[in-house]
């Protein structure tokens, strides 16, 4: 199965990220960034259901929480970048 | 032992803030580094301190940035805002966590502003001060010493019409007071987390509305290939591990400041030091009070006043003496040779501490009037 993975560049935005969608009844898991994903080394990612990503995207977009890519990729981070 | 040094600390914290940093030590692992539920809960631990230290001065979670206390922060601060041998300008009632730092650095201080409780003083002071185009400005919200609570506001709007950044020292008012960041539109604002915030020694907040000059390098848990610190807060200020059981002891500390209300920690402390200002007075002891003061009183006891707290001590009362760090402060009130005997009430200020006190001094100084 496929899931969005919203990355960020370091926790803090990804855990604002967390409780804005949490807030928006979008379920999300915090979770380390695939190595794949990972561009500068080290990072977290929101892992959310691939039908809610679009929706995930623009609450964190109109919450103010800056995140970097989203992609679609199965459970060990084997997939690829969507456009924002 | 009745405690008047919150000045120094708070002390006894609230019951929840040693339980808070028990629970941390055994549950939690490394914040911002693994993705296991030990890191997640330390990572949860964090986040939600600096979710409450964001809604209590009015700022975002990225801008508080967790330190080791206020003195980290004002060097964090100093730091960013001057080079070495930079003008700046500073109130005359500075700590040491002010005045060393810009020392250090070969800063050239103007201080401005020495007369106690005087804010049309200190106000006509500082807008003249700022007229010399310093680089930046450093002033402390309420002196350590003397209880003086500066205007901050109005200091913080002259810095702007003159273009002067600046920090703000809220180690005194933090948790006593309004900090407001935004408001005061500062560039910094540092605290200790564990005096007005009722929180642990090591710990600390420093409210960043600008990018701050790392003050030491190292690992943030972000942009690992890089060699530079990240430019985005809070990592950029935050190398190595943050202090989670401190962190974890803050969180309870900032709970228990929300549950009693600035306002009512604010009023218990002022009404006990102004009890003890005007019984002090009767007693023929030579007070440093007036308005626009906090729960801290300083006063000089008639005799040294290191014995006087020594002998405080001996009837189980804690207050400090002598300089208290900041011998700006007393070269401004004209206590530098002496020192002075500082009470400074707590967020659990009640009269049974005056009476103690009061009566302890009796004792000491039984020929009083």
């Amino acid at each position: 199965m496929k899931w969005c993975y919203i990355t960020f560049r370091s926790i803090t935005p990804a855990q604002r990220g967390e409780a804005a969608l949490r807030q928006a009844g979008v379920r999300a898991e915090l979770r380390r960034t695939p190595a794949a994903m990972a561009e500068k080394g080290c990072g977290y990612c929101l892992v959310v259901r691939p039908e809610r990503g679009a929706q995930a995207a623009e609450i964190l977009r109109t919450s103010g929480v800056r995140f970097r890519k989203i992609y679609l990729a199965d459970g060990l981070g084997r997939g690829e970048e969507l456009p924002l | 032992m009745i405690y008047l040094d919150n000045g120094a600390t708070s002390f006894p914290k609230p019951a929840g803030v040693g339980a808070a940093m028990a629970a941390a030590v055994h549950r939690c692992a490394n914040p911002g580094r693994g993705g296991y539920g030990a890191a997640m809960a330390a990572a949860e631990v964090v986040f939600r301190c600096r979710t409450f230290a964001a809604e209590l001065f009015g700022c975002g979670q990225e801008q508080v940035v967790f330190t080791p206390g206020c003195t980290y922060g004002l060097n964090v601060a100093i730091r960013t805002l001057l080079e070495p041998g930079d003008r700046v300008v500073i109130s005359g009632f500075e700590h040491n966590a002010v005045t060393r730092p810009l020392w250090a650095m070969g800063a050239e201080t103007i201080v401005a502003g020495r007369r106690l409780f005087d804010w049309d003083d200190t106000l006509e002071q500082w807008e003249q001060a700022l007229k010399s185009k310093p680089k930046a400005a450093v002033f402390t919200h309420v002196s350590n010493v003397f209880g003086y609570i500066l205007p901050v506001d109005q200091m913080s709007a002259l810095c702007r019409r003159y273009g002067v950044p600046f920090a703000v020292d809220a180690a005194q008012s933090a948790g006593m007071l309004p900090v407001e960041p935004e408001k005061w539109d500062a560039d910094f604002v540092a605290m200790p987390g564990h005096k007005g915030l009722l929180g642990p020694q090591g710990t600390g907040i420093l409210v960043c509305r600008r990018m701050p000059v790392p003050l030491i390098a190292g690992g943030t848990g972000s942009e690992s290939h890089s060699m530079q610190m990240p430019d985005y807060l809070p990592d950029r200020a935050e190398a190595g591990t943050v202090n989670v059981p401190g962190i974890a002891g803050l969180s309870a500390g900032l709970e228990s400041v929300a549950a009693l209300g600035i306002q009512t920690i604010f009023q218990r402390e002022r009404e006990q030091a102004a009890f003890c200002a005007d019984k002090l007075n009767k007693m023929g002891m030579h007070v440093f009070s007036g308005p626009h003061q906090s729960g801290t009183l300083s006063f000089l006891p008639g005799g040294d006043c290191e014995a006087t707290a020594r002998e405080l001590a001996r009837l189980g009362i804690a207050v400090r003496a002598g300089l208290h760090c900041a011998p700006l402060a007393h070269e401004s009130a004209g206590t530098a040779e002496t020192g002075t005997v500082r009470l400074s009430f707590g967020h659990r200020a009640g009269p049974e501490q005056s009476r103690a006190f009061l009566r302890a001094m009796n004792r000491i100084s039984p020929g009083s009037p």
